[in-house]
C-alpha cells in the first residue's frame, strides 16, 4: 500500500548495537575531571520530626568536600502542579517515609562519602506513622501534611449526570471491590545523576529522564537561574515506565553539592534506593458498581477508588485520573460517576506507571465477566456490546476519531481460539480476555507541543534536532526513521541531536504516549519543509515543477521519470553556492482542550487520539500448588499505523512481561512498618525470559487522521489489557472470580480451597435434604 | 554497594590453607565461589579481615566413586555435579537440587557444593542493607535481643535455604572436615546447631574437604517451589529417599524425608520417614500419610522470613513430599 522506503519496515534500531555491545554510555558510566561522589542520607523512620542535624563530624572527615541539609535549600518545594507543591528536596521539619532525603554529601570517593553519611547526626522524634490509606483517611489528627485534612491529597470527581436514573432503569446491578498492592518498575538502570556548574554559571545535568524539559524548569526555579542556563544533557537511559517523569530530589541535591564544591558530582542509586526513593505504582482499593440492561449494555457505573499515594503528591492528579480514563475510553457507558481519592501514607512516593491501576482495570473486566456470567453471554459478546466505537465521545467529552477496538477483539479472539476454548477447557485450564484504551497525550499547557529543526551539511547529510527523549522504547530510531524517509536519505545519513535542553526546543516528554504522535510529527513536518527547499533547487536544475519530484536513496528524481535525478548532496552544494542554507523547522501542537484540568475541570478534549486493544491469555493452574503456567498470550492492538513492526513487537512483549507475567503473578512488595522488605532484584520477582509464555502479536491499523502516517501509541496500553487477560484466565481456570491482585499462588490456592469447601457444604446440604 | 577491605590470601595447597586457617581463625573466611559470602559482605553483614581463597586448590574439586560411596570435593562446581553420571544414577536428588540453584551462570562459573552447604541462613529482616537495618532495633543475629520473624523468640530462626543440603541430608550424606592436624567426619543431619546466628556446627579454623554419599541402591528425588523459574531461592523444598529392601524388591526398607527452607536447618522427619518402612513402593496412601505427617512436624519450625506467606509455605510441604516420594519410588 505505502510507497515508503523506511516507514512501515522492520528496520533494526539505530541504537541497539551500541546497547547490546555494552558501548552505550549511561549516567553511571560518566567520568568528569575532578568529579566527586555524592551520597544521600535518608530517614530510617517512616514518620519523624527532625529536631537537629549535626554535620560537623562529617564535614571534618578528610576527603569530604561538602555536606548539604535542608537549610541549604532555602525551603524550595516541588510539586508537579502549583496546588501540589508539598515536597522539599531535603527535609527540614520532618521525614515522611523511610528513605526521605535529610542530607547530602560529596566526597572524594564512595567509601569516604558513606563514612560521612554515618557521621551526620540526626536527632529525630518519632511520630505515629500511618501505612493504611483507609486508616489515614479516617484520621483527623494524625496528619502527614498539615494542610491536607484527613490526609486526602487529591480528590477527582467526575459525574456525567443521570447515574441514579440509569441505575433505576438497569436490569441487573452489581457492586464489587477489587484490591491491588503497589508495584515497582525495576528499571534495568538504577537512578543516577551527574551535575556540574560550568564557568558561565550554567548548570549541566545528566540523568535518566522522561523529558529533559520537565527537569530543567524545576531546576531553574529552584536555583533561580534562567532556563537557558540549565542544560539537561542527552545520555543513554535504561528505562522509565512512568517512574522518571518528574524531577528527583537527587537531581537537586547533586546540583547543590556541585554548586557548593564547584566540582562535578555524581550520585548513583543503589537498587534499594531505586526501589524506595524514586517512585512506585499506587496500591488501590476500587469499588465498581455497574448497572446493565438485559443485553449487558452498561447503563450506569459508579466507581470509587482509594489510592495509597505515599508521602508526597508526585503526579497525583494525573495518577488519580488515568485508571478511570482508560476505562471510559475503552468502554461506552451511558452515565458514570467517579470519585478517586489519593491518600497520603508514610510509604514511598507513588507516581505514574505503565500499568495504571491493575486493581482498577482488572476490576472493570472481571466485573464484566461476572455480569456476562449472570446474563448467560460470553465475555467476548459483552465486550462487543460495550466497546468504544469511532465517532463516539467519551464520558468526559473527548471525541474519538480513530478506533478499531472491535477489530482487535475479533482478531485476538480468532488467533487465540477463544470461542472454541471458552467453557470447553479441561479443569484448571482457563482463558481470559481484557481490553484497553490509552490516551495519546494529555493537555500540558505550554509544554504540549514539540518542535524540530533540521539542517543539511555540505556533504548531503542532515542533522535533526528534537526534544524527544528515548527511555529504551526506540524513540530515537523512530525520529531517524521518519527524518530519513521524508528527506530521501539513509538512516546512517541522519545525525540525531535530541533530549538536550540546550539545543532542542521544548517537548512534552515520553511519558504520556506522545513521542511519536507529537515529537515524531514535528520531525516529519520539519523534514517535509526541508525537502520542499531541496525540491525547489532541484526543480530548477532538472527543469521540472517541484511537485513532480520525489526523494529516495540520497537522490531527488522525477517521479514519473526516475532516470532524471540529482544527488541530494549536489542539491545542497548548489544551494549553498547560491547563498541559501538548507534547513527547516517544524512543530506540532495537538489540538486539545486547554481548559481541561485534572481536578477542577476534568471534561473536554483530552488528546487527539486513543489507542485500543485486546489481550487474551490462556493458562493452566496447578491445583496442588496454585502455581500458574501461562500457555499463550495474544495481544492485538490498534496502534494507528505501525511505523516499525519490529519495535512494536518489542513493546507488546515487554508489556506482557510487565503487566501480565510479572504484574499479575509474581510482583508485589512486602512491608514491615513502612520498611520495604524486598527492594532488590532477587526478592522482587520480576519475571525472567524463561518465565515468559508464547506471545502472539497482532498489529491492527486504524490510520488515525491526525497521527503521523496515522500512528498512535503502543507503549503502555498492552500492559493494562495483559493484566486483565491474566486475571480473567486464572479466574476462568479455577472457577472463582478473583478480586485481589497480584494473583500469587497462595491466593489462588486459597480460592480453590474455599470453593471446594463451599461445594462440599452444598453437597452435604443437598444430601440432608434428600434424607 | 562497596565490598569492605580485606587481605586476600591464595594458598597453593591444602596444607597451606589449613595453616592459614589455624593462624587467622575467626578473622578469616574461606572464599570458594563467593556467591554467598561476597553478597553478605557487600550488605555489611560481615567484614572478615582475611579471605582465604580456594581458587588454587584444584585438589578439592572432584567427583569419584570410592568404597561404595560417591565422594565430592567441596570446591566442585555445581555444574560438574549436574553433569555427573554417577550423581544422576545414584544420587538423583542432588542432581535435581543443583539444577535449581540460582541460575546456570552461577552453577557454571562460581557456585560450589561446599559453599552451597555452608552458605549462611537467610532472613528477609536480616539479609538487607545497613540502611534497611538501621532505624529499628537490632535483632538477635544483628547483635540485638529481639526477633522480627517470631515474636518473643529467644534465638534466631533464620532459614536454611540451601537446595544442596536438603537433598544431601535426604541422601544420608556425611561431611569430612579438616583442620590443621585433624580430620573428622560428621553426619549432615548432626551438623546443625540450634541457632540461626551460627547455623553450622563448625570451627572457624575448619575446612570442608568433601561430601560422602553412600551408594546403596536407594532412589531419591528433590522438589522445590519458588516464584520464578530461576534466580530464586526455594520458599519450601523437599528431598526424599526410598531404599527398597534387598529381600523384597517391592518393599521399602528405609525412607528418608527431609524438608528444607522451613527451619534453621533442613529438617529430617524421622517419624514420617520410619512410617514407610515395610510399605510397598506403590503404596500411595502410605506416601500421603507420610507427607501429611511431614507437614505437621515441619510446619512448627517455620517462621515468616523468606517471602510468600507462612501458611502457603507450610501447606506446600505435603504436596512436595508426596510428589517426591512418588517420583523416587517409581524411579527405574
Ligand atoms: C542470586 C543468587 C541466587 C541464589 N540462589 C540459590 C538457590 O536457589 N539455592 C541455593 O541453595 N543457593 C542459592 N544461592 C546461594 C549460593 O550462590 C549457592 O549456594 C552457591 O552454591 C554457594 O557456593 P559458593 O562457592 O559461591 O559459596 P561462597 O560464597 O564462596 O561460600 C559460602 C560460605 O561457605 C564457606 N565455605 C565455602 N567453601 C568452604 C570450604 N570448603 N570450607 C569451609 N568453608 C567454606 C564460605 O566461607 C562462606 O561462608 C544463590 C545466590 C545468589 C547470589
Ligand atoms: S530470624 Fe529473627 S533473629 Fe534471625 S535474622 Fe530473622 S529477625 Fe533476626
Amino acid at each position: 500500500m505505502s510507497d515508503h522506503t523506511l516507514i512501515g519496515t522492520r528496520m533494526p534500531r539505530v541504537d541497539s548495537r551500541a546497547k547490546v555491545m555494552g558501548k552505550a554510555k549511561y549516567t553511571a558510566d560518566l567520568k568528569l575531571p575532578h568529579m566527586l561522589v555524592g551520597k544521600i542520607k535518608r530517614s530510617p523512620y517512616a514518620h519523624a520530626r527532625i529536631l537537629n542535624i549535626d554535620t560537623s563530624k562529617a564535614e571534618a572527615l578528610p576527603g569530604v568536600k561538602a555536606v548539604v541539609t535542608g537549610k541549604d535549600t532555602e525551603g524550595v518545594k516541588w510539586g508537579v502542579f502549583p496546588y501540589t507543591r508539598d515536597q522539599q528536596f531535603i527535609q527540614i521539619e520532618k521525614a515522611r517515609y523511610i528513605g526521605d532525603e535529610v542530607a547530602g554529601v560529596a566526597a572524594i570517593d564512595e567509601e569516604t562519602a558513606l563514612r560521612a553519611l554515618d557521621l551526620i547526626e540526626v536527632e529525630y522524634e518519632e511520630l505515629p506513622a500511618i501505612f493504611d490509606p483507609m486508616e489515614a483517611m479516617a484520621s483527623d489528627t494524625e496528619l502527614i501534611h498539615e494542610d491536607f485534612p484527613n490526609n486526602i491529597n487529591i480528590h477527582v470527581n467526575i459525574d456525567t449526570g443521570n447515574v441514579e436514573e440509569n441505575f433505576e432503569k438497569a436490569y441487573y446491578i452489581r457492586e464489587d471491590t477489587f484490591m491491588a498492592s503497589e508495584e515497582s518498575y525495576f528499571h534495568a538502570e538504577p537512578y543516577a545523576v551527574v551535575a556540574r556548574f560550568d564557568h558561565e554559571g550554567c548548570l549541566e545535568v545528566w540523568c535518566p529522564n522522561a523529558g529533559p524539559h520537565m527537569k530543567s524548569k524545576p531546576l531553574s526555579n529552584s536555583f533561580k537561574i534562567p532556563l537557558h542556563k540549565v542544560k539537561i544533557k542527552k545520555i543513554a537511559i535504561g528505562g522509565a515506565f512512568g517512574g522518571r517523569s518528574e524531577i528527583c530530589p537527587a537531581d537537586y541535591i547533586c546540583a547543590l553539592l556541585a554548586k557548593k564544591t564547584d566540582k562535578p558530582v555524581k550520585i548513583v542509586f543503589t537498587r534499594e534506593e531505586n526501589t524506595i526513593a524514586t517512585r512506585q505504582g499506587h496500591a488501590m482499593i476500587t469499588t465498581h458498581k455497574t448497572g446493565v440492561d438485559r443485553e449487558g449494555r452498561v447503563l450506569a457505573r459508579e466507581t470509587t477508588c482509594y489510592m495509597d499515594g505515599g508521602a508526597y503528591s508526585s503526579t497525583g492528579p494525573i495518577a488519580t485520573s488515568v485508571p478511570f480514563l482508560s476505562m471510559e475510553q475503552a468502554y461506552r457507558m451511558e452515565s458514570v460517576r467517579y470519585n478517586g481519592y489519593r491518600i497520603y501514607t508514610n510509604k514511598p512516593i507513588r507516581g505514574m506507571i505503565r500499568v495504571h491501576g491493575r486493581g482498577f482495570a482488572c476490576g472493570v473486566d472481571t466485573q464484566l465477566d461476572m455480569i456476562a456470567d449472570h446474563l448467560g453471554i460470553d465475555p467476548v459478546e459483552i465486550r462487543l456490546k460495550n466497546s468504544r466505537q469511532p465517532g463516539d465521545y467519551t464520558s468526559t467529552k473527548s471525541y474519538v476519531s480513530s478506533c478499531a477496538m472491535d477489530e482487535t477483539i475479533h482478531k485476538a479472539v480468532e488467533k487465540s481460539g477463544f470461542k472454541e476454548k471458552w467453557g470447553k477447557l479441561p479443569p484448571f485450564h482457563g482463558i481470559g480476555i481484557g481490553t484497553n484504551s490509552v490516551q495519546t497525550g494529555f493537555p500540558m499547557g505550554i509544554r504540549g507541543g514539540s518542535q524540530s529543526f533540521i539542517k543539511f551539511n555540505e556533504d548531503g547529510e542532515a542533522t535533526v534536532m528534537s526534544g524527544v527523549v528515548d527511555n529504551g522504547q526506540g524513540n530515537e530510531n523512530m525520529l531517524v526513521q521518519i527524518a530519513a524517509e521524508e528527506l530521501g536519505l539513509l538512516p546512517e545519513d541522519i545525525h540525531l541531536v535530541n533530549a538536550d535542553t540546550e539545543t532542542t526546543s521544548s517537548d512534552p516528554g515520553s511519558y504520556s504516549q506522545v513521542s511519536t504522535f507529537v515529537g515524531g510529527h514535528a520531525v516529519k513536518i520539519a523534514a517535509e519543509n526541508c525537502r520542499e527547499k531541496l525540491f525547489k533547487v532541484a526543480a530548477k536544475v532538472l527543469k521540472v515543477d517541484p511537485q513532480e519530484l520525489a526523494a529516495k536513496n540520497r537522490l531527488i528524481f522525477v517521479r514519473d521519470d526516475p532516470e532524471k535525478s540529482i544527488p541530494i548532496k549536489k542539491v545542497v552544494r548548489i544551494s549553498l553556492l547560491n547563498f541559501t542554507s538548507v534547513n527547516a523547522e517544524g512543530g506540532y501542537w495537538p489540538k486539545v482542550d486547554m481548559k481541561r484540568e485534572w481536578v477542577k475541570n476534568p471534561y473536554g478534549q483530552m488528546c487527539e487520539a486513543f489507542s485500543f486493544g485486546t489481550t487474551i491469555v490462556e493458562v493452566k493452574v496447578d491445583p496442588d500448588t496454585g502455581q500458574v503456567e501461562v500457555l499463550e498470550a495474544t495481544a492485538a492492538q490498534d496502534v494507528g499505523y505501525a511505523l516499525n513492526p519490529l519495535i512494536l513487537e518489542g513493546q507488546f512483549e515487554g508489556s506482557i512481561a510487565m503487566g501480565g507475567q510479572g504484574g499479575m503473578l509474581t510482583e508485589y512488595h512486602e512491608w514491615m512498618d513502612g520498611r520495604c522488605i524486598n527492594p532488590t532484584m532477587l526478592d522482587y520477582k520480576v519475571p525472567l525470559a524463561c518465565d515468559m509464555p508464547r506471545i502472539n502479536n497482532i498489529i491492527v491499523e486504524s490510520i488515525d487522521p491526525k497521527g503521523p502516517y496515522g500512528a498512535k501509541e503502543a507503549g503502555m496500553s498492552i500492559a493494562m489489557s495483559a493484566a486483565q487477560g491474566y486475571s480473567g484466565a486464572v479466574s476462568n481456570a479455577i472457577g472463582v472470580f478473583l478480586d485481589s491482585f497480584p494473583l500469587t499462588p497462595d491466593k489462588i490456592l486459597a480460592a480453590i480451597k474455599e470453593k471446594e469447601t463451599r461445594q462440599l457444604k452444598r453437597e452435604n446440604a443437598d444430601k440432608t435434604e434428600v434424607n | 554497594m562497596l565490598l569492605p577491605g580485606f587481605d586476600y590470601l591464595d594458598p597453593k595447597n591444602l596444607e597451606e590453607a589449613l595453616d592459614l586457617l589455624a593462624v587467622h581463625k575467626e578473622d578469616a573466611k574461606v572464599l570458594a565461589g563467593g556467591t554467598d559470602l561476597l553478597v553478605r559482605m557487600k550488605k555489611g553483614l560481615l567484614a572478615p579481615k582475611v579471605l582465604i581463597s580456594l581458587k588454587s586448590l584444584n585438589e578439592l574439586s572432584y567427583i569419584k566413586e570410592e568404597a561404595g560411596c560417591i565422594k565430592i570435593g567441596a570446591r566442585t562446581p555445581l555444574a560438574d555435579i549436574i553433569a555427573s553420571g554417577t550423581v544422576q544414577d545414584n544420587a538423583r536428588a542432588l542432581s535435581q537440587a543443583c539444577e535449581k540453584i540460582g541460575a546456570i551462570t552461577m552453577q557454571h562459573y562460581r557456585g560450589t557444593i561446599g559453599g552451597n552447604i555452608l552458605q549462611d541462613n537467610r532472613c528477609h529482616h536480616y539479609n538487607q542493607s545497613d540502611f534497611h537495618r538501621s532505624g529499628h532495633q537490632a535483632c538477635h543475629k544483628n547483635g540485638g535481643k529481639i526477633c522480627y520473624a517470631r515474636e518473643n523468640a529467644d534465638r534466631c530462626n533464620s532459614t536454611c535455604q540451601s537446595d544442596g543440603s536438603t537433598a544431601l541430608m535426604a541422601l544420608g550424606a556425611k561431611l569430612v572436615l579438616l583442620s590443621k592436624g585433624h580430620e573428622r567426619t560428621v553426619d549432615l543431619d548432626k551438623f546443625y546447631t540450634a541457632d540461626g546466628i551460627m547455623p553450622h556446627d563448625m570451627e572457624s579454623h575448619e575446612l570442608l574437604k568433601d561430601i560422602i554419599i553412600p551408594i546403596n541402591g536407594a532412589r531419591s528425588a528433590y522438589r522445590r517451589l519458588a516464584y520464578r523459574s530461576a534466580i530464586d531461592y526455594p520458599i519450601v523444598c523437599a528431598g526424599v529417599l526410598v531404599r527398597p529392601s534387598d529381600s523384597q524388591k517391592d518393599r521399602i526398607d528405609e525412607a528418608r524425608i527431609v524438608v528444607g527452607a522451613m527451619g534453621r536447618a533442613p529438617l529430617f522427619l524421622a517419624q514420617a520417614s520410619s512410617s514407610l518402612k515395610g510399605k510397598k513402593l506403590d503404596d500411595t496412601d502410605a506416601f500421603r500419610k507420610a507427607a501429611d505427617a511431614s507437614m505437621d512436624s515441619a510446619a512448627t519450625f517455620a517462621v515468616h522470613n523468606v517471602g510468600s506467606t507462612l501458611e502457603y509455605r507450610c501447606s506446600m510441604i505435603s504436596p512436595l513430599v508426596l510428589q517426591g516420594l512418588k517420583e523416587a519410588a517409581s524411579e527405574k
